[in-house]
């Protein structure tokens, strides 16, 4: 699914970031990537959601050798991954309702093929009432809720989620952790970048730690 | 509120871009719409002017300085309107009558009676059979044979002149629409680039979740194109209403001036004026499409 040979980054003329990280996520597993903050999580998820192109080494998504793959397939390859962004990434303009449906539109689907999915799964993320709200004038654990859902309503093949329950409390916390073991559990590779130790503690996912820019230590999954 | 299509065509926020750059454009286009306008009248004014003129012969008999002048001029008015209707290819020649030579000298001299008493010239008006050509070198000298003071004017030189000087008022318009369309496509660009500014954030998502650059160019290029088409519209109304009440002057005791063309349009001509609006939405569309493409090749 995910294959990171000695993979370096540097922003610009600065000091690397990542140092030598070299994985592989298989398709359908579940990791946790933790690490203190600034240790570089969030540039491994920039480029595994191909937001950034590495410095050096070889990245390989979905089967595809990033370097010479052409520019114009990455729109394809991005509609397959959901992202959860720390910032949430709202439009502001939007509801969250549109905000959600968002992916779907992106992949070509209509209205009516899923006003109902959206509808539900706002209902899930306990934004039911809400759905027609604008960020703005959602709480940030609303806001995250709504990220979440727009992540994961278009079943993407791999889901990166970059603290995703930081502004949640712990009960809807361990909802939405749920809600990412659901989807796991039809097949989608998940990963999230997280300090909260709490979280892996319930579950028995593979943890990769990184410390200054390098993966330093690995857990293998015990399911 | 419920899902709407409005909604879900919705991408950009309503207000990007707008105020200064739809002021902007809606001058342009008044001024766009007046350059053509004044183009339309100028082009139509060199027909008429052209399709009076062609097709006919002035003779002049200027007054003779000694002896009998208006005694030598019906001599040789007559001599000259014989020679006129012998000659093939001239349909008909008939001296103006004094009325209307005073007619003629009015715009210049006034209509006072002492005007009346001044050395004017005769003046004989032929007219030419469509298609018929006429040696007007041979013709002058047969006149002058028998008439000396006669000169024989074609109008060709006039023409000539007329034609000069409304292709160049006609020719400086097309320069000036040129002008404003590229001082547009420069001022949409710009606001399209400010506006992908402001919204980078949204741009990036899009982008992130992806979006095709074609589909980002297309909510960009709609919104730049509506947003044209209606502040454009609004110049060439404006633009269209000055034009119509140019036609009105008359009723308000505003005299046309000899010679020049009314400054108003026809009802025929004002359609033209949509091209004013149609183009410059289509150019805002263009350069809002390349600017948008343009930025998002720079984005990995």
């Amino acid at each position: 699914m995910i294959r990171f040979e000695n993979v370096g980054m540097r922003y610009s003329t600065g000091p690397e970031v990542l140092r030598d990280v070299t994985f592989t996520l298989e398709g359908g597993s579940f990791t946790f990537l933790t690490g203190p903050s600034g240790a570089g999580k969030t540039t491994l998820l920039k480029l595994m959601f191909l937001s950034e192109p590495p410095s050096r080494g070889l990245i390989t998504l979905f089967g595809y050798d990033l370097a010479t793959t052409r520019r114009a397939e990455f729109p394809a390859l991005r509609r397959r991954i959901g992202v959860v962004f720390q910032d949430f990434r709202l439009l502001d303009h939007l509801s969250a309702f549109e905000n959600v449906a968002l992916p779907l539109r992106l992949s070509g689907r209509r209205p009516r093929d899923y006003i109902a999915d959206v509808e539900e799964l706002l209902n899930w993320v306990g934004l039911g009432e809400r759905m027609w709200s604008k960020p703005p004038t959602l709480s940030g654990g609303e806001q995250q809720r709504v990220a979440i859902a727009r992540a994961v309503v278009a079943k993407p093949d791999l889901l990166l989620a970059d603290e995703p329950t930081g502004n949640v409390d712990p009960d809807m916390g361990k909802r939405l952790i749920r809600l990412f073991a659901e989807l796991n559990r039809f097949g989608t590779t998940v990963l999230i970048a997280t300090h909260d130790r709490t979280l892996l503690e319930n579950t028995h996912a593979r943890e990769m730690r990184l410390v200054d820019g390098r993966l330093v230590e690995l857990r293998a999954s015990r399911q | 509120m419920k899902w709407t299509a409005a909604n879900e065509n919705r991408i950009l926020p309503r207000d990007a871009g707008a105020g200064p750059l739809d002021v902007v454009i809606g001058v342009m286009a008044f001024l766009a719409a007046l350059a053509l306008g004044a183009s339309l009248i100028a082009d139509r004014a060199a027909q008429s002017w052209q399709s009076g003129l062609s097709g006919r012969l002035t003779v002049q008999i200027v007054p003779p300085a000694h002896g009998d002048p208006q005694a030598q001029l019906s001599r040789e008015v007559d001599a000259a309107l014989g020679v006129l209707d012998s000659t093939g290819g001239i349909v008909q020649a008939a001296p103006l009558s004094e009325k209307e030579t005073l007619d003629l000298v009015s715009p210049w001299l006034g209509k006072d009676a002492l005007v009346s008493e001044l050395p004017l010239p005769r003046l004989i008006d032929a007219t030419v059979e469509p298609g018929a050509t006429i040696d007007i070198a041979a013709l002058a000298r047969r006149l002058k044979s028998v008439a000396p003071d006669s000169v024989l004017d074609d109008h060709r030189h006039w023409i000539a002149r007329l034609k000069n000087l409304t292709d160049t008022v006609v020719w400086s318009a097309y320069v000036i629409l040129a002008l404003i369309a590229v001082a547009t496509a420069a001022a949409v660009a710009f606001a399209t680039r400010a506006g992908l500014e402001a919204h980078h954030d949204i741009v990036a998502i899009l982008h992130q979740m992806g979006a095709h650059s074609g589909f980002i160019a297309r909510a960009f290029e709609r919104h730049y194109f509506a947003a044209a088409l209606v502040a454009s519209a609004v110049g060439a109304i404006a633009a269209s209403v000055l034009f119509l009440l140019a036609g009105g002057l008359a009723f308000v005791g505003v005299e046309p001036v000899h010679f020049l063309p009314p400054l108003s349009l026809k009802a025929e001509e004002l359609p033209w004026l949509l091209v004013i609006p149609l183009g410059s939405g289509l150019i805002a569309l263009a350069t809002a499409r390349l600017s948008v493409l343009a930025a998002l090749r720079r984005i990995y």
